[in-house]
């Protein structure tokens, strides 16, 4: 059961545009998940439709003579729909054809994962998966300037070393659960870490646990041989 | 030719609702009989208020009308992908207004099209995304850094595990190893120097 969403205020600049790139696709794909907040987004993106373009107070600026011009352009423009195919709108099903070039699934020693919408794209722009430590996996995805967010798979038994964050760290779960010492999380659990948190990933169930993560700076670990990592650690989880 | 067809006043005047049901059907009308009536009643009502919601969000004129226009045609082309059952004609035009705004503004940064707006929301799915496959860099594992560690020298490697792996401060390292303070500082900056450079020609 899910029991760690986005905060209200998150979902808001979610449905306004304003959160940023990298956190917008944990929260987007948290919603594929998460029929609560799907439902959160739905009433709050008509709400603010309703606000920008229902009120009738708000004094609109003077109908603007370019839009006379630009109205004559649009009309000419032809329609998506193919015109010698009329009946494809009819049938059109969103989210068709095209879409499903992306991988829906990513695999990982023979186990083949079902991502959430949100995050198919990225299935092609994983790198490969290379091994941590013992039970623990990592693919990273490249985001461009948003930085690089990873696919990371604890085995049965697999763990994070214990580490700490000098930035944030958002985590979605996407198959499986674990537990870090502060809580036990389920799939579909969106969690978010900074550096009040210190905590040690675990996957105890033999299914092991897959999640996707970004961090906006590297992790600084706390103790034990990887505390060796941190050095480093801009190379390894960032 | 539609053009100079004058903004009706009634628009301001309606109630939401009623204003929602009406837009529905002018929707609906573009649709299936690309009625350019029906359109310009949608735009006249629209087209203001997204210039408005435009100019807030993109401080420029010139952008706001390109944030306009990009929105309209596309309400234009893809009209038969609205349905009323899903939500107003105002919720689906805002999102489509909202996610040209999002990849404008991500152009706008130089990004390239790393997240745009169709993956968070899917509104006009028939667009595809560009998948343009950037290589990935190898990537290091603690292994790695392990077997890395092992081919420092043992000077090294015994002043790196102890401040790194046990914890100590150079000053207790100095003092175990009975050896000057700047010489486990130099070891130190050494040693890490090396781990680096090994890293970036394994790289």
């Amino acid at each position: 059961m899910i029991r760690f969403h986005p905060h209200t205020q998150q979902l808001e600049s979610f449905v306004e545009g304003s959160l940023s790139p990298a956190v917008s696709i944990l929260v987007s794909a948290h919603c594929d998940m998460c029929s609560h907040c799907q439902r959160i987004v739905e009433i709050e993106t008509e709400r603010l439709a309703s606000s920008l373009f229902e009120d009738n107070r708000v004094s609109e600026p003077l109908f603007s003579p370019d839009f006379d011009n630009m109205l004559a352009h649009i009309t000419q423009m032809p329609s998506a729909v193919h015109p010698d195919h009329p009946a494809q709108s009819r049938h059109h099903k969103p989210r068709s054809h095209n879409k499903e070039r992306s991988a829906s699934t990513i695999e990982l020693d023979g186990r083949a994962f079902t991502l959430p919408r949100t995050l198919r794209r990225y299935a092609d722009k994983t790198g490969n998966w290379s091994s941590l430590v013992g039970k623990l996996w990592q693919a990273p995805v490249e985001l461009g300037n948003q930085g690089v967010a990873n696919f990371i798979y604890m085995g049965p038994g697999g763990s994070v070393p214990e580490h700490t964050h000098r930035g944030t760290e958002y985590t979605l779960v996407l198959d499986g659960e674990f537990s870090d010492g502060l809580n036990n999380y389920d799939t579909g659990d969106f969690i978010f870490m900074d550096d009040q948190h210190t905590h040690t990933p675990r996957a105890d169930k033999k299914e092991g646990c897959l999640v996707f993560s970004i961090v906006d700076q590297p992790l600084h670990f706390t103790s034990g041989l990887a505390r060796l990592l941190n050095p480093f650690s801009h190379l390894f989880f960032r | 030719m539609l053009v100079g067809i004058p903004l009706e006043q009634s628009n301001s005047a309606i109630k939401p609702k009623e204003c929602a049901v009406e837009m529905s059907e002018y929707l609906v009308a573009v649709a299936e009989h690309r009625c350019k009536r029906s359109f310009a009643r949608v735009f006249n009502y629209f087209a203001p208020r997204l210039r408005s919601y435009a100019l807030k969000q993109m401080g420029n004129e010139a952008l706001a009308m390109e944030l306009v226009q990009d929105t309209m045609s596309n309400v234009w082309q893809k009209s038969h992908l609205f349905n009323a059952e899903k939500g107003s004609p105002s919720t689906w035009i805002f999102t489509i207004a909202r996610n040209i705004r999002f990849d404008m503004l991500r152009k706008l940064q130089n990004r390239k099209e790393d997240v745009c707006s169709d993956d968070l929301w899917p509104v006009l799915c028939e667009q595809t995304a560009d998948l343009n496959e950037a290589p990935l860099d190898e990537q290091v594992t603690l292994e790695q850094i392990g077997h890395l560690f092992e081919a420092l020298p043992d000077k090294q490697q015994t002043v790196i595990e102890s401040i790194y792996i046990d914890g100590k401060s150079q000053q207790e390292v100095a003092d175990e190893l009975d050896i000057p303070l700047g010489t486990v500082k130099s070891r130190t900056r050494l040693a890490l120097q090396r781990l680096k450079g090994m890293l970036q020609d394994s790289e």
